[in-house]
Parts: C-alpha cells; structure tokens; sequence
C-alpha cells in the first residue's frame, strides 16, 4: 500500500511527517548500503538454512514495525534493514559481568528471528564467542577498531570497576583495564550500546556496599549511551534498537535513563496477564498456596511489575514461551538502576520495605510509622496528665 | 507569673467579643483537606496492604481497582486544595497569612513556646501573628508533606494513565521520578508520607483540644464558625 493511500484520511500534517521520514529513511538505507561492509552469508540464505520462510519473516517484520511505532508501510524497510543487519560491524566487550547476558541472547533452543539476527551479527571481537586468545585476540580487536572507525557499533555488557584505579578488572595479556579498554573502543565506535543492567547502571556489582566502586558505563566514561536494561535483557529490545539505527541513522527516542521509549515506555505492571487479578483484589499470599495456583497477582509476595519499566511482559523470554511472572514469581524490577537496593526485599511488597538505607535496620515503613504513632499517643496522654497535675490554663479558668 | 495573672484579673472586667480569625474559604479548605486526608490514609494504607478476596469469579470482582479509583479521586480533591490553600496564603482577600508561616524563626519565642508546651512554664505565650511558633512550623511542614505526596502521587499516576492529564505530564514525570529515585522511590516515600499525616493528625487533634482548654479562646469552634473570643480592650 502507497503511503498516500494509507494516509488518506489522516491530516496532512501527519502524512507530511510520515513522508520525511520515508524519505529519510529510503537515503540512509542506501547510504549504509554502499557503506557498509559486504556480509559474510547472505541473509536469505541465513534464513533459509534454519528453516525461516520468508512469510515468516515478514510477519517478524510487521510485528519490529508496530513495535517500533511505525505505520506498516515501513514492513519492507524494516524487512531490507534486517537484511543488513548481519553488515553491521559490531565489537563486543565484556566487563564486569556473568556474561548471563550473551547466554540468554545467543544460547536459544529454536532461534527466532531476532536470535538469528544476534547469532549472524558481524562480530569482530566478542571474547565469549571468538576461537583467538591472548595476543591474537588483542590484535583482533585493535585491527577492528582501525578497520571499522567511526563505523562499528561497540556493545558493552558489564559494569566498570572504578576503585583501585579499575584495577578490580583487568583483561588480557596486557593487563588493560576494564575502563581502558571501554574508554578506547567507545572513543571511536558509532554508537555504544549498553546491553544488560550491568553495562546500563552497575547492576549488582554496584549494589550496597559496591566495594569495586562499579559503575555503569555512561556514568563510568560520562558519555550518553543507549541502555538495553535487563537482567538479562530482551533480544528483541536490542534488535529493535539495531535496526531503529539502521533504518533512520538515528537513535530511536530514550527516556531519562537511556532506555529506548518503544520498548521501556510502560510499566510491566499495564500489560501484566495477572494484571486482573490485581483489579479484582485477588493476590497470592504465600508461595504455593491455593491462590498461587489460580494464578493471581504477586503483589503481596513482592512484585515490583508496578514501579518497573520494561515490555517482558508483551514481548516475553525464549521465543515468547514465557517471562518471570508467568512462571509464578513476581517481577523483581531489574531494568531498574539499583534494583538490588530498591526492591529489596524482592519478595515482600512496598509497604515492607525498610525506609532507612542504614545497615541493620530492618524495620519496615509501617512498623517505623505503627511505633511512632503509639509513641506519640503515648505521649499526648503523658502531657494530658501533665498539664491537668501542673494546672495548665488554670488561673483564668478559675475566673470564669 | 504575678503579674500577668493581674492583667488578666484586670482583663475580667472586659467584655468578651468574638473577633473574626479564619475566612469562611479557610474553614471549607480545612475541613475538606482533613476529609481528603482521612479518606486517603486508609485508602492508602489499603492499597498497601490489599486483602485477597478469594471467593467468587475474578470478573465478578473490582475491589482493588474500586479502592484505587477512590484513591484518585480524592488525590485530585486534595491536589486541588494544596493549590486553593497557596493561593489563600498569598491573595486571601481577608488575610493573606504566608509570612505567619515564618513565626518559627523568632528563635526566642520557640523557646519560650517549648517550655509551655514542656509545661514547665504555664505563662501562654502571645503570639503577633496568626501561628505560634512551634504551630507555624508544624503547619508549613504540613504543606510541604502535602506538596510531596501530591507529586509523588501524579508520578505513580502519570506512568498508568496515558490519556489527558497523565499523558500530558507524562515526559515531566517521567524526568521527576529520577529525583525520586525512580517509581520504587517515589511509591516508597509516598508510603512513608502517609504515617507523617497519621502522625500530624494525632499531634495536631490532641493540642487544638488541649489549647482550646488552655486559652479559652474557643480554638476548636472556631475552625468551624471562623471565630475566636478575646476580652476586648474597648
Ligand atoms: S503480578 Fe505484578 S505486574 Fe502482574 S499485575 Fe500483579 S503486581 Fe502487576
């Protein structure tokens, strides 16, 4: 369908728009190209031997195009930017982490397309996946860094230790550290994406009392990055960003944190399945209860879906068989910065949270507020007693 | 001791006049506010703290959301009485009372206001303005507990309601929550505001009575009628 057909009752204004960034997005597609690198296999020939039908991955197209908030007219770019994606030089660092993240992209049973997206990736250095070590390895990398400057997408998953000097991680025959590394391969890539909480605000290395003085990476190098938070992260999330880059040239819009808006703008809480159960007043209220097994709402038993921004719940884990909630435990918040402190406890709801971040204060916000009140009453009896045994406001009372 | 306890001996003879204290819009937006404020306590701690109906169909069911829809409702009211209650403060046409906010920085009579509500002293201080000391503190404490869980209340709002209000400062809020420390703080501190106004509620009921006996100025009946008795000069 042409454009202007599809915008036929639309305003003008609305279709003008939609036509510049048409337009825009027809010329940068040649220009990446031209530009990019020629792939290693050819796309259809990727989707091909694992099975994908090209019906299939149109529909995975529309379904990036909604998901982007585009109108479907875009299915076809969206469609040729995949194609190219596996062009894209991407280098991809590996920092403080678990590498949790890499696993739950790439280690999948039955690929989907996002997956196979990850998997064909053109990348130049990834120290999980690439068969060189030691020596050769860094020469991989820096030989990358010349070839592809100011082209590569650089990837960091992984927190940057910051005490010592970043000596807390060093990588390497050199024994670079983490923060060298991260500071030279930013200082020349495209754009840095940061994949997982880890590389976006610290994670768990960071949490109280973060002896490594671990950072996240904008905050660690005090650049602007893109953050695919997550614990681990969405593949789609990433692959959306990917191609929003490929598509327009232009990072898609990004909320305070850095959080691509498309994927972060709502809350897991609106469009939560148990979701309601919460409208109900239906909860769970101890694991493994009767209620547990009707499936209700874990907000009793901690879940932080409410105070969370991430699309688990639409896009889900593991080609959409299931996400956290859905498997029975509450959401713990983790694309949140400092979710290890914040949402702890993780399995008790906010009215039990302690309001203090003092060690060993265990109280909650309710026993604190219960207490003083009790206190207080206490109190105003005490001074009742005291004011009628001192004679408060006697000497005029005795007149009237 | 002495010889205030003459004055006011002296000051029997005096008739007793009613002289007009708090404005008629005063004693509506109090009254209001502690109306909005008790509703919004035990909705509040609710909403913390649900109770699980278990009997029944889900889509027979509302609870939650019934009590969350309260909750709103009178979160706007009392938005709307924060702002009504400034703009009183500055452009009230019967006493615009924003400097009585102030009475607290007169060090010396905070003291003296201390030692009488210690009861070691049982002369009452006078005060100039339309607060005491300790009360003028307490009051603008109030308001700025009231300015906070108003805007930590339209943070938790804005990131659910996407239409009108919500949509509108949805990108502004989305920016505040960060001073917060995200929806987790925000929900966190509004939780914890919630036992301030518990608290100021015991606090604030117990002295206005205790007052009233004190001064026997008819404090209580007149955040109702809007006036005080005084022994008139005149
Ligand atoms: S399970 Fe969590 S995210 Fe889902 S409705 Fe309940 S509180 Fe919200």
């Amino acid at each position: 369908m042409a454009l202007d057909e599809m915008f036929s009752n639309q305003s003008e204004e609305l279709r003008a728009c939609y036509n510049d960034l048409m337009k825009r997005c027809e010329v940068h597609l040649d220009k990446m190209h031209q530009k990019l690198p020629p792939p290693k296999d050819r796309w259809n020939e990727i989707l091909n031997s694992h099975g994908v039908s090209r019906r299939d991955f149109l529909k995975w197209c529309s379904i990036m195009t909604a998901a982007l908030a585009l109108p479907p007219v875009f299915t076809p770019k969206v469609a040729k930017a995949a194609g190219m994606a596996n062009r894209l030089p991407v280098v991809w660092l590996n920092l403080a982490e678990c590498t949790g993240c890499t696993e739950a992209l790439l280690r999948t049973a039955y690929p989907g397309i996002d997956d196979l997206i990850l998997d064909t990736l053109s990348l130049e250095y990834h120290e999980t996946l690439m068969a060189a070590s030691g020596y050769q390895a860094e020469e991989c990398l820096s030989e990358a860094l010349e070839k592809f400057a100011g082209q590569f997408v650089c990837v960091i998953e992984g927190a940057i230790p910051m005490g010592l000097n970043g000596k807390y991680l060093t990588i390497g025959a050199k024994g670079k550290t983490g923060y060298e590394i991260a500071k030279e391969v930013a200082s020349k890539a495209a754009m840095v994406i940061c994949i997982g909480s880890c590389s976006s605000y610290g994670n768990i290395q960071a949490a109280r009392p973060n002896p490594t003085k671990a950072r996240g990476v904008a905050e660690a190098l005090k650049i602007s990055t893109v953050n695919i938070a997550g614990c681990p992260p969405n593949a789609t999330n990433f692959v959306g960003t990917l191609l929003h880059y490929l598509l327009f040239g232009a990072l898609p819009a990004l909320d305070r944190l850095g959080r691509p808006l498309w994927a972060y703008g709502k809350r897991i809480h609106d469009f939560c399945e148990r979701r309601p159960h919460y409208d109900a007043g239906e909860f769970v209220e101890e694991w493994g209860d009767e209620y547990a097994k009707r499936g209700f709402c874990l907000y009793k038993v901690g879940c932080k879906g409410p105070y969370t921004y991430a699309n688990c719940s639409q896009v889900r884990f593991n080609q959409g068989v299931s996400w956290p909630v859905m498997a029975g435990h509450g959401c713990i918040g983790c694309t949140e910065p400092d979710f290890w402190d914040k949402m702890a406890p993780l399995e008790k709801p906010m009215a039990d949270h302690a309001p203090l971040p003092l060690a060993g204060v265990e109280a909650t916000a309710d026993e604190i507020g219960l207490g003083l009140t009790m206190v207080t009453l206490a109190g105003i009896g005490a001074h009742a007693l005291g004011s009628v045994f001192r004679g408060v406001g006697k000497e005029k009372g005795g007149e009237e | 001791m002495i010889s205030s306890m003459k004055k006011r001996r002296q000051g029997r003879a005096k008739p007793l006049v009613a002289r007009k204290q708090w404005s008629v819009a005063m004693c509506i937006n109090h009254w209001a506010m502690a109306v909005c404020i008790v509703i919004l306590i035990i909705s509040g701690l609710y909403i913390g703290r649900p109770l699980t109906i278990g009997a029944g169909e889900t889509w027979q069911k509302f609870s939650m959301a019934k009590v969350r829809f309260i909750h709103l409702i009178f979160g706007f009211i009392l938005t709307a009485l924060f702002i009504w209650r400034i703009y009183l403060a500055f452009f009230s046409r019967f006493h615009a009372d924003w400097k009585d906010f102030f009475a607290w920085l007169d060090l010396k009579s905070v003291y003296h206001q201390v030692k009488f509500y210690m009861l070691i002293t049982t002369q009452m201080p006078e005060h100039t303005g339309l607060y005491g000391t300790l009360q003028s503190a307490a009051y603008g404490f109030l308001l700025l507990m009231v300015f906070l869980v108003v805007i930590t209340g339209l943070i938790l709002y804005a990131a659910l309601y996407r239409a009108g209000l919500g949509g509108a400062i949805y990108m502004f809020s989305r920016h505040l929550e960060g001073v917060f420390g995200g929806l987790a703080g925000a929900r966190l501190i509004h939780h914890i505001l919630t036992w301030g106004f518990v608290l100021f509620i015991c606090v604030h009921t117990y002295l206005a009575f205790w007052y009233d006996i004190v001064s026997k100025r008819g404090t209580i009946s007149s955040i109702i009628s809007g006036r005080v008795f005084e022994h008139s000069d005149i």
